[in-house]
């Protein structure tokens, strides 16, 4: 039964090669590297310089509502772009309870959940996801 | 043309972990977090000097590429070049 079955059985000659996999190139803005220099990274809380912009370029000008989605401009209820990106230094401060720079108590939360929704392909995507990793 | 090249193999440290991979650049003593296409890319470019075509071909040879973008592969290439991670020629 599972010989018939065709996520159990072997590939064969015909069938694409497992190792081939789909491949996003991304945003041309989104960066996809963040570089942690060695005196950086010796230092606990490292200060981390990559930026995260509020929403990426892709999507300039749109608003974000208080749960981070997305939004036209002018919702009401939601936020303007942030005036320039953060980096993910303040951002990491912002995570463990600090506003944003220039922003108001809820704006700060409403760009944060913006910022922990970011998906891989997306502007300050690598640097929000190197702050999520422990250091020591 | 401008044609790219990745650092010899002898000098990278390359560690998945978890979505993303850790590349040590023993050269420069930095790690760089790097999100995909990025190990990809220095895949197709550890074999030979390639240009933005040429490596866009790679890329599609070896992968199903969903975004075919070229202005996005420059902007891909020219962040390892500034990372030292790919060196132009």
């Amino acid at each position: 039964m599972a010989d018939e079955n065709p996520q159990d059985s072997a590939p064969s000659a015909g069938e694409p090669r497992p190792s081939r996999r789909a491949l996003m190139l991304g945003a041309a803005s989104a960066s996809a590297i963040v570089s942690i220099k060695p005196a950086l990274a010796q230092t606990a809380g490292s200060v981390l310089n990559c930026e995260i912009p509020v929403p990426d370029p892709g999507r300039a000008g749109s608003y974000i509502d208080a749960n981070g989605k997305v939004v036209p401009p002018g919702t009401k209820g939601a936020f303007p772009p942030a005036v320039r990106p953060f980096r993910g230094e303040e951002v990491k401060k912002a995570m463990n309870g600090a506003n944003l720079p220039g922003t108001t108590y809820d704006q700060s939360r409403a760009y944060t959940n913006y910022i922990r929704r970011l998906q891989r392909g997306t502007s300050g995507f690598t640097c929000f996801a190197s702050l999520q990793m422990p250091r020591g | 043309m401008t044609r790219y090249r990745a650092a010899p193999a002898a000098t990278l440290r390359i560690v998945p972990l978890d979505v993303l991979t850790l590349v040590y650049h023993r050269a420069s003593g930095i790690t760089h977090v790097v999100d995909s296409p990025v190990p990809e890319l220095i895949e197709v470019l550890g074999l030979n000097a390639l240009t933005l075509d040429e490596t866009l071909a790679a890329l599609a040879a070896a992968h199903d590429l969903i975004d075919p973008d070229r202005d996005a592969l420059a902007a891909r290439l020219d962040e390892l070049a500034a990372a030292g991670l790919v060196e132009t020629l």
